[in-house]
């Protein structure tokens, strides 16, 4: 089992107004570290998915998941650390100038000055540092969203 | 169709307040017959009563207040059920759906304002989801942990008209309560707690909630297992049995101490954990090798201390199936039964009796002569408090409510209003200090009103005798904002709400004066001068381990 390292939380939720409001209250109030949350509806009609990661040793993830799980509204909470997962984040950034090589990182040009990028959230990282000294204007990031690799 | 829902549910009582915003469901009470409503001088005590009446019966305590302040004035009481686990369920107005979210009047972001001190709360903007919620919110309450749920209304939902059906809840995708523990987990916690050399079993409110002090007296008795319990949980193993380790945490017994502290296996049933109980949590049970926490609510488990075993149900069923598991003690078990013992005679509960002063133990120790077994106590908050827990032998559970958890000061006496409309069989008696007393008097007129006996024993030592106590013996001795003299003449203020009272000053006037109040048909109110130096012991101090614990100093 590994300890000390993001992880990750793949949460079904009830598709209601105000449940973003039940999750970041109880995350607030119970003082727990989370880095991002995601959230987007799921197939199912009247659910969501949510992921959020969670800078934590596994003790306090687990009471972050059996917290969560204890909100009515939350339907299913699954630590998917463990195991190959994929994880994506999209980011959108507006610069000054376009450099020509954005595609080597698997980038595109999406609009004027505007390039967009799809990958692991170090990638996402490695490729902020490379465009910052083309001037960025403006930037938008999505968080993760993953899900175990095999089903 | 909220009090149609109401009476399906059986229902017999809501306490509650009208104002703008609930309006509608007013004018239809009427019609409702069935449906006792008690009009509370403060939407406080409206929430205290449900909750004491939740707690006296086992049924959902109903309380209903308007929006805005309304709903506000009830937050204290849900906090207070929420903490203890008290299955209630909440009606508030709100204003219309169409003005919700422009500060109209009176309104207030009731969901909001409740959300982290309830078990789930609704806003109901369409009647025609008011019959559904209804369900979910009488299901959600009463099943797995129980606890409050808040129905926020909106007038306009409120108003309409037309033909429902309503049909009880009894699942929902995102809620799902562990009644069944896992039967390996359940037998290897025996199996543990019979190698174990020193075993101990704490009791929780979840034993009491779940009704299963009969299983407990007997995985303890056929294992030869010392039970203790948590104040909530007083009541749950009978205080004088042989076993009985009677309450433990920072203000508990010292031979619950003692016995907590050397302990090699430490099984928790329907606890928290919570700091009360563990006083320094690097120092709590440190000879323990095994946790074992059996508890309905799966977020308990390492919450506050990682077991090594985990039985995550409820409390009877999982004490069920460690049943057909139990053996008999090992034949060194009587060692270790023997040096409790030893711990009991070296550390019995003490108070002082030789300054001349009404002491609140002699109070107590006379009431529990006169009630034994059969009379509900309902302690308030503070010093008050705990010496009710411990000096009143509680045999059977549910006879001793206090709010534990959230330690609300002015609980005692609308939830002693609230214990006994729900158990009029029962003898009430209300335990409070003179300052939380004050906090919801004005629920007197209630009692009066309603004629409900409710024996008030207030305890009145002219100051906030805990913070008193604390700031003495931990905080240099400063007495710093904890001087009630300037209070109410409480033989006037009882003639002025209408009941009868009566004052005591010294030991021999004790009797004459339960005569009195036990012969009342409805509230009476004793209002006990008591040592204004009595101090609780045993206690830890602040911050400290629970083998720090000081007792009554000598010659005190």
């Amino acid at each position: 089992m590994v300890h000390d390292r993001l992880r990750v939380l793949a949460v079904t939720v009830e598709n209601h107004p105000g449940v973003m409001s039940r999750v970041s209250g109880l995350i607030r109030r119970r003082g727990f570290n989370i880095q991002t949350i995601t959230v987007g509806p799921s197939t199912v009609e009247g659910r969501s998915r949510m992921t959020l990661t969670v800078d934590a040793g596994y003790a306090e993830v687990d009471q972050v998941a059996k917290q969560l799980d204890r909100l009515i509204e939350v339907i299913s909470v699954e630590d998917i650390t463990e195991g190959p997962t994929v994880k994506r984040e999209l980011v959108i950034v507006r610069l000054e100038t376009v450099p020509p090589v954005v595609e080597q990182f698997g980038a595109r040009k999406v609009g004027d000055r505007i390039v967009e990028l799809t990958a692991d959230t170090e990638v996402i990282e490695d490729f902020i540092e490379f465009l910052k000294p083309y001037g960025i204007q403006e930037l938008a990031r999505t968080g993760p969203v993953a899900m175990r690799r095999s089903a | 169709m909220i009090l149609e829902a109401l009476e399906r549910e059986g229902v017999e009582i809501i306490f509650g307040y009208p104002g703008g915003a609930n309006l509608p469901i007013y004018q239809r009470l009427p019609a409702h017959p069935k449906l006792k409503h008690v009009l509370v001088r403060h939407e406080q005590g409206a929430a205290h009563m449900a909750d004491g009446y939740a707690r006296a019966t086992g049924r959902p305590g109903v309380a209903m207040a308007t929006s805005g302040p309304g709903a506000l004035n009830m937050v204290t009481g849900l906090a207070t059920a929420f903490m203890d686990s008290v299955p209630m369920i909440a009606i508030t107005g709100q204003v219309a759906s169409r003005t919700v979210g422009t500060d109209a009047f009176q309104e207030s972001d009731v969901i909001g304002c409740t959300q982290s001190v309830t078990k789930h709360n609704y806003l109901v903007t369409k009647a025609d989801d008011i019959p559904r919620i209804m369900a979910e919110a009488f299901h959600i309450a009463t099943t797995g942990r129980p606890g409050p749920v808040l129905i926020d209304v909106c007038k306009d939902a409120q108003q309409a008209e037309g033909e429902w059906e309503y049909t009880s809840c009894s699942a929902l995708p995102g809620y799902r309560p562990a009644f069944e523990p896992d039967a390996e987990s359940a037998k290897k916690a025996i199996e543990l707690l019979a190698q174990a050399k020193r075993p101990v079993i704490l009791a929780g409110h979840g034993v009491i909630l779940s009704h299963a002090e009969e299983e407990l007296l007997e995985v303890a008795e056929r294992s030869g297992t010392p039970v203790g319990t948590t104040l909530l949980g007083v009541g749950a193993f009978p205080t004088r049995h042989p076993l009985a380790l009677h309450m433990t945490g920072f203000m508990g017994t010292g031979w619950n101490i003692k016995a907590v502290q050397n302990a090699d296996v430490l099984m928790m049933v329907g606890m928290r954990v919570d700091d009360r109980v563990t006083a320094k949590l690097s120092e709590w049970a440190p000879k323990a090798e095994h946790f074992i926490h059996v508890d309905i609510d799966a977020s308990e488990m390492g919450k506050n201390v990682r077991p090594h075993l985990e039985v995550v149900g409820d409390a009877k069923r999982s004490l069920t199936a460690m049943l057909p598991h139990v053996q008999p003690p090992p034949a060194d078990r009587g060692n270790w039964l023997n040096q409790i013992d030893l711990w009991r005679e070296e550390h019995p509960l003490k108070y002082s009796k030789s300054n001349g002063h009404l002491q609140p133990q002699d109070v107590l120790i006379d009431m529990y002569r006169r009630c034994r077994d059969e009379a509900i106590v309902v302690a308030d908050v503070g010093q008050n408090q705990i010496w009710a827990a411990l000096w009143w032998n509680y045999t059977k559970p549910g006879l001793f409510i206090n709010s534990g958890g959230s330690g609300t000061m002015g609980f005692a006496l609308p939830a002693a209003i609230g214990a006994k409309m729900g158990r009029p069989d029962k003898d009430v008696w209300c335990v409070a200090g003179e300052g939380g007393f004050v906090m919801t008097a004005q629920e007197l007129s209630v009692a009066v009103e309603h004629q409900v006996g409710v024996k008030i024993v207030l305890l009145n030592n002219f100051s906030l005798g805990m913070v008193r106590q604390f700031q003495d013996d931990f905080y240099g001795g400063v007495r710093s904002q904890v001087d009630l003299t300037q209070m109410p003449d409480f033989l006037k203020l009882a003639e002025a709400y209408g009941l009868p009272a009566r004052r005591v000053h010294r030991v021999e006037e004790i009797g004459p004066a339960f005569d009195e109040a036990q012969k009342a048909p409805g509230p009476f109110l004793i209002d006990f001068r008591i040592d204004p130096e009595a101090n609780v012991y045993p206690i830890v101090p602040l911050g400290k381990g629970l083998n720090d614990f000081w007792e009554l100093p000598n010659g005190a």
